[in-house]
């Protein structure tokens, strides 16, 4: 059959291609974001895991679709404890443990600017049922000599 | 009375997204809305008109001529101290007038549509509206989304396609070149959502993988296209071979396994085939890794043929530019038909751990079935069950559910 022997051609050359190091020109012209998911924290902070990560079909819908698109990268919630170092004091709890906008999770996305990622972040469900905020930071880049 | 109404359904879908894109290429005193309106007015007069008087001979040509009407009357109303060069606006208007499957003008629309401003689902819905002409209803029915949903997302981007003025106006293909990764990422989730196995009808599915390909074609036929366009072509090509034999009789999914590779077609195979070797260049995008994936798919005779070690491979190398659990997921099972059973395993109980991936039915379909590949039923029977449960998707509900009776009663 044809097809075999075009497999012939095509596999090696793949391999070799697997070795060679190439940009990719999608991604040279996208920036990198940090989406910073701003949640009431004491309000999840009372639900159970099982609360708070079940029932979440939108929210995978919309975390799929960006990433369909090549623009998710990865994110992840935090969970509501931690501590907070300055010079002088651990304090144990925080003050974000009481944030009415405290951080409740990120997630990393591809945009081709910063009007595409707030566009993204737009539609995040949690977003738009008005439960939480996000801050759309750009990753920080050196320019350096290449 | 009916034919009448049929007649005027049937221009609608061909001409409308047409006619906007005329007015609007035809006068920057035109907003989208308002050209929208404009055209949504003749077809209003067509049927009033022709239920009395009859349907013309030129249909088509008579609506074009009542909303070139309409257009200069407002363009003169608002602009009446300017005075207005008729004949330059009616001369343009005429030119456009081409009845060619994707034309100049439509091109232009679909690189207007790929604003860097947008999210990439907004580019899909105003390309679905204004380049392939879908009503609001069917575009919500394709998309998954209600129909105000579709017209909130129109609203916000009509301000952005004002913008494209002057895109619109600009000749190819200067002002276009650097556009074209993202027109390339519309039309690439265009056939995505065509491909998706659940929603809409069929022939409306289909439909939507062929208006993506016309869209990839009249790109190289236009030669705006580059190796990464060909790339694409390849990888839609490859997939719309397969796309009959993934239901069966009934209309049911089919596992990749039962589907009876007879019926992909050879033909398109090939094509898919031709695209590649153009393909081929210094730059290896994801269209390229993904066509290669699904190339050694097509190739292979059987599901135990399958070149999965070289897949693995293909994988690897899309995360590693690309990274995306989803994608993730199926490098993992990539791994397992390999023989890679034990890091196929850590990287979907890594998957698993993850709150968002924990709720994807798709890695608890994939968690299941290997587990019984394994021998591990009961395990296997609880992730299927779990999969079960995250799916509100008729079709995907029934193929999990005939997974779990075929293990109770221990076939396959």
């Amino acid at each position: 059959m044809s097809l075999g022997h075009e497999a012939i051609y095509l596999v090696p050359a793949l391999r070799i291609l697997n070795y060679f190091i190439t940009y990719i020109t999608q991604f040279m012209t996208m920036e990198k974001f940090m989406l910073i998911i701003r949640e009431d924290l004491k309000r999840i902070g009372a639900l159970t895991d099982e609360e708070r990560f079940s029932n979440m079909p939108e929210q995978m819908e919309w975390i799929k679709s960006i990433a369909e698109s090549g623009n998710y990268v990865t994110g992840e919630p935090l969970e509501i404890r931690g501590r907070y170092v300055s010079k002088n004091e651990v304090l144990s709890d925080g003050p974000f443990i009481e944030a009415k906008e405290g951080i409740a999770g990120y997630d990393m996305i591809m945009a081709e600017n910063i009007d595409q990622a707030v566009a993204i972040a737009q539609m995040c469900p949690l977003v738009m049922k008005g439960v939480a905020v996000i801050e759309v930071r750009p990753v920080s880049m050196l320019d350096t000599l290449s | 009375m009916a034919s009448i109404e049929q007649a005027v359904d049937k221009l609608y879908k061909d001409h409308f997204g047409k006619m906007v894109g005329v007015l609007l290429y035809a006068s920057r005193d035109i907003d989208p809305e308002t050209a929208e309106d404009l055209v949504q007015d003749s077809f209003s007069a067509a049927l009033t008109d022709w239920k009395s008087n009859g349907i013309p001979l030129n249909p088509a040509g008579w609506i074009y001529k009542v909303c070139r009407n309409k257009a200069l009357n407002k363009i003169k109303k608002e602009k009446r101290t300017e005075g207005l060069n008729e004949n330059t606006f009616q001369e343009s208007v005429e030119i456009r007038f081409s009845e060619s499957a994707l034309d100049d003008q439509q091109l232009k629309l679909l690189f207007a549509c790929a604003h860097p401003d947008l999210s990439p689902k907004v580019q899909v819905v105003i390309t679905l509206k204004y380049v392939v002409n879908l009503k609001v209803d069917a575009i919500a029915g394709v998309l998954g989304m209600t129909v105000d949903g579709v017209d909130k997302l129109l609203l916000r981007a009509r301000q952005k396609i004002r913008d494209e003025k002057i895109l619109l106006e600009e000749p190819p293909p200067a002002a276009l070149r650097p556009r074209l990764p993202i027109v390339h990422k519309i039309i690439y989730l265009i056939f995505n959502e065509g491909y998706k196995s659940f929603r809409g009808t069929e022939i409306i599915r289909e439909e939507l993988c062929e208006e993506a390909l016309l869209l990839n074609k009249a790109l190289m036929d236009a030669h705006l296209g580059n190796k990464h366009t060909a790339a694409l072509h390849a990888l839609m090509l490859f997939n719309s071979a397969r796309f009959k034999s993934r239901f069966g009789l009934s209309g049911e999914l089919l596992n990749l396994e039962e589907q009876d590779r007879s019926l992909w077609d050879k033909a398109l195979i090939q094509l898919g085939n031709d695209f590649l070797h153009t393909s081929k260049g210094e730059e290896i995008t994801s269209f390229h890794l993904e066509a290669s994936i699904a190339f050694l798919h097509c190739r292979a005779h059987s599901f135990a043929d399958t070149d999965w070690t070289t897949i693995t491979q293909l994988y690897a190398r899309l995360l590693k530019e690309h990274p995306n659990p989803f994608v993730e997921l199926n490098y993992a099972i990539a791994l397992f038909y390999s023989g890679q059973r034990l890091k196929a395993f850590q990287i979907l109980h890594a998957l698993e751990r993850q709150p968002i991936l924990n709720q994807y039915y798709l890695l608890n379909a994939a968690l299941g079935k290997l587990h019984h590949l394994e021998g591990q039923d009961d395990l296997a029977t609880q992730y299927l069950k779990k999969a079960h449960e995250q799916t509100g998707v008729a079709k995907e509900r029934e193929l999990i559910q005939k997974m779990i009776l075929e293990i109770e009663t221990g076939e396959s």
